[in-house]
C-alpha cells in the first residue's frame, strides 16, 4: 500500500466520522468509511484487509444498541474480499470501480442485515432491496469520483 | 522456485487462518453478553470517537442557539404566565393533602441535557446525552422534553450516556389515560417501513372506549418512569385481541428527530430516599412495638 493510498483512506475515514458523527449528517453523506475500506483493501494483504475491516466495524458499531457486531462481521468479510479481488481483476476501468463499490456496499449491508437482531432491523425488501441499493449507488458515485480525481493526479505525475 | 512457492502457500494459509479467526471473533462479538458489548462500545466512544462527539455537541449547541432564541423566549413567557395564574394552586394542594392526610408527593429532579445523534450504521433510535453518572443519571431514567416523554437512558458513563427514544424496539412504558381509568402498556409496533412505526397502547380493557384525542400519560407502575409524563394522544383503534383487550394507536407527544434539548428525570435524591426509608422503618418499628 502506497503512502498516498493510506492518506486517502485515512482522509475518507476522518471525513466520514466528521460529517456523520461530528455534523450529524447521517445518510446525507455516502458511506465513506466503507469506501476507504474498499479502496485500501485492494492494496493490502488478505489479513490486513480483514483486520482493517474488523477495526472499522468496531468503530461503526460503537453506537449500535441492538446489533453490536453486525458491522464488525460485515466489514471484516468485505475487507477480506476486497483484498482478494485484485487477484481476480486488474480493475482500472470506471465500469469495474463502479461495480466494485456498488457490490461492496450492497454486500456489506446484506451481511450486517443477516446477523442483526431481528427485532431491530428493517424488513428484507425495504432494507436489502430498496434502501441498500440506493445507498450503494450513492457510494459508487462517490467512489468513482474520488477514483477519477486520484487517477488524474497520478497521470499528471 | 519450489521453496518460494511453498513459502507463498504457507503465507496464504496463515492469512486464511487469521481471516478465519477475525470472522469468528466478529461472530463472537455479535453474541457477547450485553455488559461486555457495553464496555467495548463505551471504550470506543471515549477514545476514538470522542473528538467527533465533542464537535457534534458544539455544532448542536451553536445551531440551536442561533435558531431557538425566539422559541425559548416564547416558552419562557408562557411559563411565567402559567406560574402567575397558578401560584395559589400549590398552596391549595398542600392544604388539601394535609386535610386528607396524604403524604407529600415525591419531587422529581430534572437534569438538563443536550441530545445528539450519531449517523453511523445501526444507531437508529439511539441518541447521546452530554451528562452521565457524575450528574446523577442512572440506567433506565426517563428522558423527557417540555412536550412529553422522549425515551429512556440505557448506558451511562461518568460524563455522558446513551439513551433510546420511543421508536426503539426495546422501548416500553406503563401508561394510563389522564383520568386514570384505563391502563395499558405502550410500545412500538413496527411498520413495513421505518416511517410506518407507530406507538400502540395495548392491554386496555375490552370495554374501554377511548375517543381520539384522549391524553395518555405514564402511569408509574412497575417501571422506572415517574407517573404523569405525557406520552401522546389516542389516535384510533389499532385492533382487538379475541374479545379480551383492545389496543389503540397513539400520536406521540414528542417526535424524536425534533428533540435537541431534554431533561433526564433522576427521581429523588439519594439522601431523600434514604430518609424516607428510615422514616418508614421507624414507623413500622413503632407500630410493631405497640
Amino acid at each position: 500500500m502506497t503512502r498516498r493510498d493510506a492518506v486517502v483512506a485515512g482522509g475518507l475515514i476522518f471525513t466520514h466520522l466528521l460529517l456523520r458523527v461530528g455534523f450529524g449528517l447521517e445518510n446525507q453523506v455516502p458511506d465513506l468509511m466503507l469506501l476507504a475500506l474498499l479502496l485500501a483493501s485492494r492494496s493490502l494483504s488478505l489479513r490486513a484487509g480483514a483486520g482493517l475491516g474488523f477495526v472499522l466495524g468496531v468503530v461503526e458499531d460503537s453506537f449500535s444498541m441492538l446489533s453490536f457486531g453486525a458491522s464488525v462481521f460485515a466489514m471484516t468479510l468485505v475487507g477480506a474480499a476486497g483484498a482478494q479481488v485484485r487477484h481476480l481483476f486488474v480493475g482500472r476501468s470506471i465500469f469495474f470501480h463502479s461495480t466494485y463499490f456498488l457490490l461492496g456496499k450492497w454486500v456489506r449491508d446484506f451481511l450486517s442485515w443477516i446477523v442483526s437482531d431481528a427485532s431491530g432491523r428493517g424488513g428484507f425488501v425495504d432494507y436489502v432491496l430498496i434502501e441498500s441499493p440506493l445507498a450503494s449507488l450513492y457510494v459508487a458515485a462517490a467512489g468513482v469520483a474520488i477514483r477519477l480525481l486520484l487517477t488524474r493526479e497520478s497521470n499528471r505525475r | 522456485m519450489v521453496g518460494q512457492a511453498r513459502a507463498r502457500r504457507r503465507h496464504r494459509r496463515t492469512d486464511f487462518h487469521i481471516v478465519l479467526g477475525l470472522v469468528l471473533l466478529s461472530l463472537i462479538s455479535v453474541n457477547l453478553p450485553a455488559d461486555a458489548q457495553r464496555s467495548v462500545r463505551g471504550a470506543v466512544r471515549q477514545s476514538v470517537l470522542r473528538p467527533f462527539i465533542e464537535i457534534q455537541v458544539m455544532v448542536t449547541r451553536a445551531r440551536s442557539q442561533a435558531r431557538n432564541y425566539l422559541t425559548v423566549r416564547a416558552q419562557l413567557d408562557t411559563m411565567l404566565t402559567l406560574i402567575a395564574s397558578q401560584r395559589t394552586l400549590a398552596e391549595e394542594t398542600r392544604q388539601l393533602r394535609g386535610l386528607l392526610q396524604l403524604e407529600e408527593r415525591s419531587p422529581s429532579r430534572l437534569v438538563p441535557v443536550t441530545v445528539t445523534r450519531s449517523g453511523t450504521a445501526g444507531s437508529a433510535s439511539v441518541f447521546r446525552i452530554d451528562k452521565g453518572s457524575a450528574a446523577g443519571i442512572a440506567r433506565f431514567d426517563a428522558v423527557r422534553t417540555d412536550r412529553g416523554l422522549l425515551g429512556q437512558v440505557l448506558e451511562v458513563n461518568p460524563h455522558s450516556a446513551l439513551a433510546i427514544d420511543w421508536s426503539h424496539p426495546e422501548f416500553r412504558v406503563a401508561a394510563m389515560t389522564a383520568d386514570g381509568q384505563s391502563h395499558g402498556l405502550v410500545e412500538v409496533v413496527q411498520g413495513q417501513y421505518r416511517e410506518q412505526d407507530r406507538l400502540v397502547l395495548s392491554g386496555t380493557a375490552y370495554l374501554s372506549d377511548l375517543a381520539p384525542g384522549v391524553e395518555v400519560l405514564t402511569s408509574g407502575r412497575g417501571g422506572p418512569f415517574p407517573r404523569g409524563i405525557r406520552i401522546g394522544w389516542i389516535a384510533g383503534v389499532a385492533g382487538t385481541s379475541a374479545g379480551w383487550d383492545i389496543s389503540y394507536y397513539i400520536d406521540p407527544a414528542v417526535y424524536p428527530g425534533t428533540a435537541t434539548y431534554a431533561n433526564v428525570d433522576i427521581g429523588l435524591p439519594d439522601d431523600t430516599t434514604r430518609a424516607a426509608r428510615e422514616a418508614t422503618d421507624s414507623l413500622a418499628a413503632a407500630s410493631g412495638s405497640r
